[in-house]
């Protein structure tokens, strides 16, 4: 889904011109920078040449024979993934001669792949029954007895292969190799008896290894998480981000019927390229787990209204000792959205001066995608609070000498991270916690408010380049669940204070103006999810 | 009864044998000035068949405004159309015009294989023209039979209505369904005749012709149906072009416009068939109209059963026809073909297409704009009825109240086409 990042870094300058060579793509003439892939350049004429083997962020190796072109001069027609382009070249990409070597090159692949599109994971975004119905459509010729071979093949952690769907494309092989730099699986046996399998003594258990599931045109690798969890094509895709860690990987959220079943990349050249990491892939778990669904007050479900008056109440009564008395808690997995709203209630209505910040512990990091903080907007929340946030250590250090005695806190994640105990909550006269999910901080907290989480809400993460990206709402919160913003909007209500959004956009909007790391943000158009059967986005 | 002819008739004046009644412009200068008064007729009213409300100003017994609020029945079939494949909005056509799905089902069909570039075989097109017929009988026995009985002739509609069960029972035993038969698909039709169908349908004709006597015997020249009908609700040419009025309501006016003449489609130019016109363009017209056309759908079932050439209703395309189950369940290519076609429809090129048939009120038109993708952009139906019905309110100021009953009857307007 061609869904433009929201970016405040420029695109790569276009290629001079002396470096340019001109090619006639079924008669006309095109200019392309020297050393471009020729099926890059033909598709990029609108040429639409079929392929199975080449991928955009991988090598070619030209196994497939479905992007084969004619080139005037030439004997034969030319892998076109393998062939760069060259001066004057005369290429057509939709000769006879062509359509039907690709037509036989298709009955080749068909001619020992099982009837298994009823229990195929992949069908519905399979590339191979979109090019038999785009380039064949033929009935078969063939009434003999298909090759047998492994059907569940546990290959690692994560990934099942069933060898008798494998095309031998060696889009997976090229994945581990090139992306994830762990060289784990291999071509094995000959001719129509070649399987795709593990090299010797390794498993595929990098932590890039789902993405071979995605690079598979066929159903062949097969991801266990999602395995006959859901038919592919009637999932709905909305453009989103992951929430996994600082890089802030560009993902499509596939739901259906107010249920995520998986996030798979979404190429972005300046951050993701076209790949994430399995950590990544899993963050969507937590949207269905624990999930907080009505306001509490006193450990008792209310009315939105109720605990919004509980929560004034509290923060008033230790508001009146002293702005310094009451604290808030910024987190690091909150939309630009929310940090704005609060940063906004509290320090320009509330005058507040102690603020926190929460978030994820730091973790394990790589040099492909992989960041060691844990938390999609450490950068925006820092933008945002600038340099008032103080680390949680000082929160507990307050809580001990007593000088905050209510707390306002926004997003749950972290705030109790490994050393719980170190917090004393219990030294508080008010603790209002907008939370996403249940946990010991919901426990201890006077009033409960339930919070969307980053995939139920509309808004932005900045990541640790300082780009601003753009996340939307896959589906609607569970229960009462309200964004972070209309939150505190409700709450600066009920304390007197008009703080009037209706909406995420408006916010975006008054925060760009006021803040300099979100100028030359953009929102971005209305989306609305399109079902993938007929989104043409995928296979 | 073969020469069926038309009434001849001179003037509208003439037409009114009614002696001793009065007009209802003679009221003008006769009643006492009277303050006008708002009368709803519908939805809840027998004659309004459920689906259509019209606010009428009445002074005493005279329309002097008529508002016709439509609405009722709409079911969204153009937006459901948007999240449908192209097979899936079949069942969806059924439920337009409802007395007559198979013009429908004819009419969405070719609008796609239009905008797709193909043709269905012959004989999927014989097949077509017949069933298309035999629609626009039962579509015109309903309306007059339904007509007749509102004015108080229910024997006729008896009589209308077996007629169009006799019909009816030949289409459920062709398509599975007695109603809403799906029976069309892009390229051609589900299945071919079941055997022994012509004869069946032959037969029926036979019978049918009788109570076609019956029922003129009943009408034609009854003095109170005659009393009703003569020199109510007259429309002329221009009213029909201005408002777009077609089919059988626009022919009674005199204008001889008929799809299946002017713009034959499927095998329609082989036929010999008339496009019966009226002179006066009144409700009387416009029953007589429908009676002969009835007589010259059964010319050519009779003609395309003579005619129909052997051969397959589907065109061989993987791309639009589904396979044969032995091939889907024993290749991977029928497979593949299978599962795109149900899954994510037949892939239709990115364009646009208005075309139209000669449904059973008129010109019966879809408009379609495709995406590329199996389901389509936009899928706009142009109801015959629609305009049909607009026109009332132009017809209906300064009749009686009792002359909305036969109007809106000869109008034949189908909720389900003219609300989607």
């Amino acid at each position: 889904m061609p869904e433009p990042t929201v970016s405040t870094a420029s695109a790569a300058a276009p290629a001079p011109a002396s470096d340019s060579v001109t090619v006639v793509i079924d008669g006309k003439t095109h200019q392309f920078p020297k050393g471009t892939n020729l099926l890059e350049a033909c598709n990029e004429a609108g040429a639409n040449v079929p392929y199975f083997c080449y991928h955009p962020g991988l090598s070619s190796p030209a196994v497939c024979r479905q992007c084969l072109v004619d080139v005037k001069g030439q004997p034969k027609p030319v892998p076109s993934c393998y062939t760069p382009v060259a001066d004057k070249m005369e290429v057509t990409t939709a000769s006879p001669r062509v359509l039907d070597v690709r037509r036989q090159m298709l009955e080749f692949t068909l001619l020992n792949h099982p009837i298994d599109c009823p229990i195929c994971d992949k069908a519905g975004e399979c590339t191979l029954q979109k090019h038999y119905f785009d380039w064949d459509a033929k009935y078969t010729r063939n009434d003999g007895i298909k090759v047998k071979k492994d059907k569940v093949v546990d290959l690692g952690k994560h990934i099942v292969l069933d060898q008798e769907r494998c095309i031998l494309c060696t889009r997976c092989i090229r994945t581990c190799e090139e992306v994830a730099k762990s060289p784990d699986l291999t071509m094995a046996q000959r001719g129509d008896h070649e399987v795709l399998t593990t090299a010797p003594g390794r498993r595929l258990d990098n932590p890039y290894s789902l993405n071979t599931v995605d690079v598979c045109p066929v159903g062949a690798l097969t991801a266990k998480d999602f395995r006959f969890a859901m038919r592919a094509w009637e999932l709905y895709a909305t453009p989103s981000v992951c929430p996994g860690c600082a890089t802030g990987c560009n993902v499509e959220v596939h739901a259906s019927r107010d249920k995520v079943y998986r996030l798979v990349p979404r190429a972005n050249p300046s951050v993701n390229k076209f790949w994430m990491c399995d950590e990544g892939r899993f963050t969507y778990k937590r949207l269905h787990q624990e999930r907080t669904v009505v306001p509490l007050s006193g450990g008792l479900p209310v009315e939105w209204d109720r605990a919004l008056e509980d929560a004034a109440k509290k923060l008033r009564a230790s508001l009146d000792k002293g702005t310094g008395s009451v604290g808030v808690v910024f987190n690091a997995q909150s939309t630009n959205e929310d940090l704005y709203a609060l940063a906004k209630l509290a320090f320009d209505h509330l005058k507040i001066d102690k603020a926190y910040l929460a978030g994820y512990d730091e973790g394990w990091h790589d040099d492909i995608l992989v960041s060691a903080d844990k938390n999609p907007n450490t950068a925006g929340a820092k933008g945002i609070a600038g340099g008032r946030l103080r680390s949680l250590v000082d929160l507990s250090r307050d809580l001990k000498s007593k000088a905050v005695s209510a707390l306002l806190v926004l997003g749950e994640h972290g705030v109790l991270g490994a050393n719980a105990a170190a917090l004393p909550l219990g030294n508080l006269d008010g603790l209002v916690v907008a939370a996403s999910h249940n946990g010991p901080l919901t426990e201890a907290a006077h009033v409960v408010l339930p919070l969307a989480d980053w995939a139920e809400c509309d808004g932005t993460f900045t990541n640790k380049l300082g780009m601003v990206q753009r996340i939307r709402a896959a589906l609607p919160p569970p229960g009462d669940a309200l964004p972070g913003w209309d939150i505190l909007a409700h709450l600066a209500h009920k304390m007197g204070i008009a703080m009037d959004y209706t909406t995420a956009k408006q916010v975006f909007h008054e925060a760009r103006e006021k803040l300099g790391f979100m100028r030359g943000a953009d929102w971005g158009r209305p989306f609305l999810p399109v079902q993938l059967r007929f989104a043409n986005t995928r296979g | 009864m073969a020469d069926h002819k038309l009434p001849a008739t001179t003037s509208p004046a003439t037409r009114r044998v009614v002696l001793g009644m009065r007009e209802a412009s003679d009221l003008d200068e006769l009643e006492l000035p009277s303050e006008t008064m708002p009368l709803n007729m519908g939805p809840s009213h027998p004659a309004m068949h459920g689906t259509v409300r019209m606010v009428l100003e009445v002074e005493g017994e005279k329309i002097s405004s008529a508002d016709i609020q439509i609405g009722y029945l709409h079911r969204c079939f153009e937006k459901e159309s948007e999240y449908a494949t192209y097979t899936q909005i079949f069942p969806y056509t059924d439920r337009l015009n409802y007395v007559s799905p198979m013009l429908n089902n004819v009419g969405y069909a070719m609008a796609v294989e239009k905008l797709l570039g193909i043709e269905c075989p012959e004989r999927a097109q014989f097949i077509r023209v017949i069933i298309g017929e035999i629609s626009r009988i039962t579509d015109h026995l309903t309306c007059l039979g339904a007509g007749a009985m509102e004015l108080g002739a229910f024997t006729p509609f008896l009589y209308n209505i077996k007629f169009r069960e006799w019909l009816w029972e030949l289409l459920e035993e062709l398509s599975g369904a007695r109603l809403t038969h799906s029976y069309c698909r892009i390229g051609g039709v589900v299945a071919d005749l079941p055997e022994g169908f012509g004869e069946k349908l032959r037969a029926v004709i036979a019978k049918g012709r009788e109570v076609l006597v019956d029922v003129d015997k009943l009408l034609t020249r009854n003095r109170i149906f005659r009393d009703r009908m003569d020199g109510i609700g007259i429309i002329t040419k221009e009213d029909c072009c201005a408002y777009g009025v077609t089919g059988p309501m626009a022919r009674s006016a005199g204008l001889a416009y008929d799809v299946r003449k002017d713009h034959p489609y499927l095998v329609y130019d082989r036929f010999d068939f008339d496009v019966p016109i009226g002179s006066v363009g009144d409700n009387f017209d416009r029953f007589a109209v429908r009676v002969e056309e009835m007589y010259q759908s059964m010319r050519i079932i009779e003609q395309a059963l003579d005619r129909i050439p052997a051969g397959p209703v589907m065109v061989n395309d993987p791309r639009v026809t589904l396979p044969p189950k032995s091939e889907t369940y024993n290749s991977i290519e029928a497979m593949i073909a299978h599962f795109k076609l149900i899954m994510d429809g037949i892939r239709v090129p990115p364009g646009e297409v208005y075309s139209f048939t000669e449904g059973g009120n008129g010109e019966l038109g879809f408009y379609i704009v495709s995406d590329g993708t199996g389901r389509p952009w936009k899928c706009r139906v142009r109801p015959p009825s629609f305009a049909n019905t607009a026109i009332l309110s132009k017809v209906l100021p300064g009749l009686f109240i009792a002359d909305v009953v036969p109007t809106f009857g000869m109008v034949n307007m189908i909720g389900g086409e003219c609300d989607r």
